[in-house]
């Protein structure tokens, strides 16, 4: 089965990956270990789970406007997540997504996603397919 | 977004990755907060400059906008680093973060941003009534749009470098006039008299306003480093932009917040973590104008700083060399007069730090978050008295 669902357009691009999806908003800056991709911050509920590679749900971006280079320092190691899905994206996180290159899409109601469901997003449509089983 | 023909050229890359990634950063930004197009800027101030508060993140991206050719296309000044490479106690440092912290303060000055490390950049140049401009640093946001009237949003780091390497900004929030005009009125019925009262009423301000820009009445001075004080704690306990002084002419439509005594000594209490005596006594946050350095001499003239606490005394390179005479004083008696770098910025506990004891409330609410060190909050004559022999 194939779940549609339409967001904003923020970075174009295509990518398919593995959901992972926190209920928290994310601070790249102190939040996220820029060395090896795994979430730091300890009252985070992806805490200790490395957003490589996969499909990243969260509702927001808080913090720093440092966590834009954060996102670009991942990137360059290969470290990024395949694309960002918001509820509401927020300018620490599409200056990010920008400048690392990584598709990004918001509005959309991401408690529709779960965790290990794969994903495939269209930043230039804002378009997101979940596959189901 | 509307473009012109050469905005979409950079836009397409035709001037190389460096400009076309700075005006794709600019015209998303603009897209999401409804700019209909880009306009113009008078200057550009850079936060994220510190390698304490930056790491390694921003080195690599800052590489690869210099290797791709990018120059700045209007004037850029830089908010502080993390250290004085004149002053002697720096060395006591890593040598790892010596060297970090001055390739990040090279590949800047190789952009051709300047290296005036500063969070008052308008004490160097004040920027002219109406300019718009693109500034991060929220101390100086707010001062800028309240005390100049010039007009910029709150940008972040990676915003304000875009725009300084497009020499433009996206249309939209406080570029606008519709967007500055004041919707929440403070009435102070508190007395209010030093730097340490103004900053604490800043701090109390800030969690109610959030980014919402007051019209305050009941202030007894208008002294604009007083001022400064307020403003860099409105923009840390909340996000407030902008703010107004004076009567309003109506009071309708607008909610209506009072300040009492009670309020400004909870702030006090809140903001003193530590009962013991303070190793660093620190003024210069945000960094002192001429001003404030000349009543420091006048205060400190005559007498010793203690030989167990240290006084730092923080500015620009460019208001301590006016200062000159003043700052003989200060360091007669054994204080130092730091530039380019302050309390906050700085790896106080490398530094040998535990209690910090200051007149700024913007430092007094960051330090025991972003340093670890306790703090006492008191007025500029308090922190003499704790800071010399008897």
């Amino acid at each position: 089965m194939e779940v549609l669902l339409k967001g904003r357009p923020i970075v174009p691009g295509i990518a398919k990956g593995t959901a992972l999806v926190s209920t928290k908003p994310i601070s790249f800056l102190g939040g996220v270990d820029p060395e090896t991709g795994v979430v730091i911050e300890r009252e985070h509920d992806l805490y200790g789970k490395s957003i490589k590679d996969s499909i990243l749900c969260f509702p927001s971006g808080h913090g720093s406007t440092v966590g834009s280079f954060v996102l670009y320092s991942l990137a360059r190691r290969g470290l990024a997540p395949r694309a960002i899905v918001n509820s509401v994206a927020d300018s620490v996180v599409v200056v990010g997504a920008i400048i690392a290159n990584i598709p990004m899409v918001d509005e959309i109601d991401i408690t529709k996603i779960n965790t290990g469901e794969v994903v495939e997003v269209d930043g230039g449509s804002g378009i997101i397919r979940i596959f189901r089983k | 977004m509307y473009l012109t023909k050469e905005e979409e050229k950079i836009y397409d890359g035709e001037l190389g990755w460096a400009y076309q990634i700075s005006m794709r950063i600019l015209v998303k930004l603009g897209d999401l907060y409804g700019a209909e197009r880009l306009i113009p800027i008078g200057s550009a101030h850079i936060s994220g400059v510190s390698y304490k508060t930056i790491n390694d993140a921003p080195i690599e991206f800052l590489r690869a906008l210099l290797e791709s050719g990018g120059r700045v296309k209007v004037k850029a000044t830089t908010n502080p680093s993390g250290i004085d490479y004149s002053n002697p106690i720096f060395t006591l440092l890593p040598a790892e973060l010596i060297g970090k912290q001055k390739a990040i303060v090279d590949l800047y000055k190789e952009m051709g941003i300047e290296d005036s490390l500063t969070c008052t950049p308008y004490y160097i140049e004040p920027p002219k009534s109406g300019t718009h401009l693109s500034w991060a640093e929220s101390s100086a946001v707010i001062y800028a749009n309240s005390i100049f009237n010039a007009w910029t949003n709150r940008e972040g780091g990676p915003s304000a470098l875009a725009s300084a390497l497009i020499g433009k900004t996206p249309n939209y929030g406080l570029h606008m006039p519709e967007n500055r005009r004041f919707s929440a009125l403070v009435k102070v019925e508190a007395a209010i008299r030093s730097e340490a009262d103004y900053g604490a009423l800043g701090i109390y301000l800030g969690k109610i306003l959030g980014n919402r820009i007051p019209l305050i009445s009941g202030l007894s001075s208008r002294d604009e480093d007083f001022l400064k004080q307020m403003g860099a704690a409105m923009a840390t306990s909340g996000s407030v932009p902008m703010f107004y002084l004076g009567k309003p002419e109506t009071v309708e439509a607008h909610e209506i917040i009072t300040v009492e005594n009670r309020d400004i000594q909870n702030v006090y209490e809140n903001l003193s973590s530590a009962l013991e005596k303070p190793d660093l006594v620190f003024i210069g946050c945000p960094h002192c104008s001429l001003n404030e350095i000349k009543t420091i001499a006048s205060l400190i003239k005559g007498r010793k700083v203690k030989s167990d606490v240290k006084l730092w005394v923080c500015t620009s390179r460019f208001i301590r060399k006016k200062a000159s005479d003043y700052v003989r004083v200060i360091e007669a008696s054994g204080g130092q007069v730091i530039c380019d770098t302050c309390a906050v910025v700085t790896w106080l506990r490398d530094l040998g730090i535990d209690t910090l004891m200051t007149n700024s409330a913007k430092t007094a609410y960051y330090a025991p978050l972003t340093n670890k060190v306790k703090v006492v909050f008191s007025t500029l004559k308090d922190c003499m008295i704790a800071a010399c022999a008897e």
